[in-house]
C-alpha cells in the first residue's frame, strides 16, 4: 500500500489537531500503515481535502466537508486510540 | 575570571537576549538529550527559530497594523481600545515586555519552570490532590506571555531569575489546580474521556457544571433546533476574523472619518475609496493571525510532542490536560454555535454599555474567546441544564469577558498596544491575581498560590472515594455511584 496522505482537522488547527495527529500517529504504527499527517485548521483542511486520502476531525466538524473526495472520519475522543483504530478498520482497511 | 566574564557576555548578548534562538537552542539540546538523529535536531532548532521569529513578524504587523486606529481614536475621542483574544494579547504583552527594556526570552524559562511546576504538583499527588498535566502547547505560550507582562507591571525593579521562578510557580499552579477542576466535568460528559481540559476558561468550566442544572432542565436540550445555514462560515478562521474585524474596525474607521484616517495613516492613499480601504484594513488583521498562527504552529507542535510524552513516560496514572475543543464531539454541534451565538449577545451588549458609560477604552471582540470559552460553557451547560442554560451562560460569560477585558487592558496598560489576553479566565481570575500582586506584592504572590493550593484539598475532602477513582477508572466509578444510589449500572444517573 502506497503512503497514506492523512489531515487532521479542527476549529483553530493549533490544539485539538495536534492531539488527533500525535494519537493516530500511534494508531497507525500499531495497524502496519505507513501514514503521513498534516495538522491544520479545518478551512485549510477543506481547500486541501482532494490532496489528501484521509481527514480525521471532531465528529461535530465533519459536516463543514461536505462532499470531498477524501473519506472524512468524524471523531467522538480526540484521544482515543482505540475509536480510531476501529475506524480506520471500518473506513480504510476495509474499503480496500 | 575575565574570560567567563566574556563568554557570559558573549552567551547574554547572542542568545539569552534573543528569544529565537534561545528557543531554538532550547529544542536543539533537548533533542540532543532524546539521542535523536543530528539531522533531526538541526530541523527542530530551524523550526523553532524560525517559528519564532515568524511570530515576531506577526506581533509586530497586528500592533502596527492597529496603530493608526489607535491614534485617531486618541486624537478625536481621548479613548484607547484593545482587541480581546490571546494573540492579540499575547502580541501587546510582547510589545509591553519589550518596551521596559526587559528580553522576552524569560517567557520561554517560565513556560518551562511552569511545567516543571505541574509535574512536581502531579508527582507528588498523594498530597497535593493535582491528578492533571497541563500541556497544551500554544496556550501555554499565550499565557506565559501575558503573565510575564503581568509580574514585570507589578514589580518592575524585580530581577530576572526571581521573576522568572516567583511566576513559575505561580503559573505552574494554575495550570494544575484549574486543569484538575475540569476532571470532572470532562469525565462525565465524555464517559471516561481520559483527559482533562488545559485552557483558558478551566474555571469557568467548572463553575459552569457546577450552575448549569439549577438554571435550566437537560430534558429541554437544544438538539431539536434549526439553526440558519450561514452560521457556519464562522467555523473557518480566517473568515470569522475578516468578518468580525470589518464590523468592527469598520465602524470605528467610518466614525473617525477618511479626513482624519488620512492625515494618520500614510497607507491610506488619496486615491484609494474609503470603504475599499476599511476593508483592506480589516482583513490585514486576518493576515497577521494567520501568520502568527503559522508561527505558533511551526514552535510548538515540538514542544507539546515531547509534553505528551512526559506525561506518558514519568506520570503514569495522571491525565493529560488537552485543547477545550477536544470535547465538541461529545456535545451536540447546535451547543457550540449557541454558545458563540449568546455569547456574541454578551459581548456587543457589554461593548454597548462601555460606550453608553463614557468608558476610557473600548473593548473589540476577537474571535478565539468569543467562540472557544462561550461554545464549551454551552456544551456543558446543555448536557447539565439544557437549552436555557447553554444560552443564559455564554451570553454572561460574553458580557465578563468585555468588562474585565476592559478592565485588565486599562489597568495593566496593554490598551498601549490595543490587546488583551480576554480568555475566560484571564477576564476575571488573573486580573484578579494581578490586582492582589500590585497591592501586596510577594505576600500577595504567596496568598494566590496557597489559595489555589486549597482548592483540591477541599474538593478532595468532599469526595474521598470518588476522587481519584473518576480519573483512573471511569467504569469502577459509575459502579460505585450505581451502588450509592441502589440502582444498576445502565440506570445510574450522573450529573
Amino acid at each position: 500500500m502506497a503512503k497514506l496522505k492523512v489531515i487532521a482537522a479542527c476549529g483553530s488547527g493549533m490544539g485539538s489537531s495536534q492531539i488527533i495527529k500525535m494519537k493516530l500517529e500511534k494508531a497507525f504504527k500499531k495497524l502496519n500503515i505507513d501514514a503521513e499527517i498534516y495538522h491544520t485548521n479545518v478551512g485549510d483542511a477543506k481547500s486541501n481535502a482532494n490532496n489528501y486520502d484521509v481527514v480525521f476531525c471532531s465528529e461535530s466538524l465533519v459536516g463543514t466537508f461536505g462532499d470531498v473526495k477524501a473519506t472524512v472520519i468524524g471523531l467522538k475522543n480526540l484521544l482515543s486510540e482505540k475509536e480510531m483504530a476501529e475506524k480506520i478498520q471500518e473506513k480504510i482497511i476495509d474499503k480496500k | 575570571m575575565e574570560f567567563l566574564l566574556d563568554i557570559w557576555g558573549f552567551f547574554q548578548n547572542n542568545i539569552l537576549t534573543k528569544p529565537q534562538f534561545f528557543i531554538g537552542f532550547i529544542v536543539l539540546i533537548g533533542y540532543l538529550l532524546l539521542g535523536k538523529p543530528i539531522h533531526e535536531c538541526i530541523a527542530g532548532f530551524i523550526k523553532a527559530t524560525v517559528g519564532y521569529m515568524i511570530l515576531g513578524v506577526a506581533s509586530g504587523g497586528l500592533v502596527g497594523n492597529f496603530r493608526p486606529v489607535l491614534v485617531g481614536l486618541k486624537d478625536r475621542f481621548e479613548l484607547s481600545a484593545a482587541v480581546i483574544d490571546p494573540y492579540f494579547g499575547q502580541a501587546a504583552a510582547q510589545m509591553s515586555v519589550e518596551n521596559v527594556g526587559r528580553s522576552f526570552s524569560m517567557m520561554m524559562l517560565v513556560l518551562l519552570l511552569a511545567f516543571t511546576m505541574n509535574i512536581l504538583l502531579v508527582l507528588f499527588r498523594k498530597y497535593t490532590k493535582i491528578r492533571t498535566l497541563f500541556i497544551t502547547g500554544h496556550v501555554m505560550v499565550q499565557q506565559s506571555s501575558t503573565a510575564l507582562w503581568l509580574v514585570l507591571f507589578c514589580f518592575p525593579e524585580l530581577q530576572d531569575p526571581q521573576v522568572v521562578v516567583m511566576l513559575g510557580i505561580l503559573l505552574g499552579t494554575y495550570w494544575a489546580v484549574g486543569s484538575n477542576l475540569t476532571v470532572e466535568p470532562v469525565a462525565k460528559l465524555s464517559e471516561g474521556g481520559g483527559f482533562a481540559t488545559g485552557h483558558q476558561q478551566m474555571f469557568g468550566i467548572w463553575i459552569t457544571s457546577k450552575i448549569a442544572g439549577k438554571i435550566g432542565d437537560p430534558k429541554k436540550s437544544l438538539e431539536t433546533l434549526k439553526l440558519p445555514g450561514f452560521l457556519a462560515m464562522f467555523n473557518e478562521n480566517v473568515v470569522a476574523t475578516g468578518v468580525l474585524m470589518f464590523f468592527f474596525f469598520g465602524a470605528i474607521i467610518t466614525v473617525l472619518g477618511p479626513d482624519l484616517m488620512h492625515s494618520i495613516d500614510k497607507g491610506f492613499a488619496p486615491n484609494q475609496n474609503f470603504g475599499f480601504y476599511i476593508l483592506e484594513k480589516s482583513l490585514y488583521f486576518a493576515v497577521y493571525l494567520t501568520i502568527l498562527q503559522l508561527g505558533i504552529r511551526m514552535f510548538v507542535s515540538e514542544l507539546t510532542n515531547s509534553f505528551q510524552g512526559i506525561s506518558e513516560k514519568i506520570l503514569p496514572g495522571s491525565m493529560p490536560a488537552v485543547d477545550c475543543a477536544a470535547v465538541y464531539g461529545f456535545g451536540h454541534p447546535n451547543a457550540v454555535t449557541i454558545g458563540f451565538l449568546f455569547g456574541a449577545f454578551g459581548q456587543l451588549l457589554a461593548i454597548l454599555g462601555l460606550i453608553v458609560f463614557n468608558s476610557p477604552i473600548l473593548i473589540i471582540s476577537g474571535f478565539v474567546p468569543l467562540f472557544f470559552d462561550n461554545a464549551t460553557f454551552a456544551v456543558y451547560a446543555n448536557r447539565l441544564g439544557g437549552i436555557r442554560a447553554a444560552t443564559i451562560i455564554p451570553f454572561f460569560s460574553g458580557i465578563i469577558q468585555v468588562l474585565g477585558g476592559a478592565f485588565a487592558a486599562h489597568y495593566f496598560l496593554t490598551g498601549v498596544y490595543g490587546g488583551w489576553h480576554g480568555s475566560s479566565d484571564w477576564d476575571y481570575l488573573w486580573p484578579a491575581i494581578g490586582v492582589i500582586m500590585n497591592n501586596l506584592h510577594v505576600v500577595g504572590v504567596a496568598i494566590v498560590v496557597i489559595g489555589l493550593l486549597a482548592i483540591p484539598q477541599i474538593i478532595y475532602r468532599m469526595n474521598k472515594d470518588t476522587y481519584f477513582l473518576i480519573a483512573e477508572d471511569f467504569d469502577a466509578y459509575k459502579e460505585l455511584m450505581a451502588k450509592k444510589q441502589g440502582v444498576s449500572v445502565d440506570e445510574v444517573v450522573i450529573d
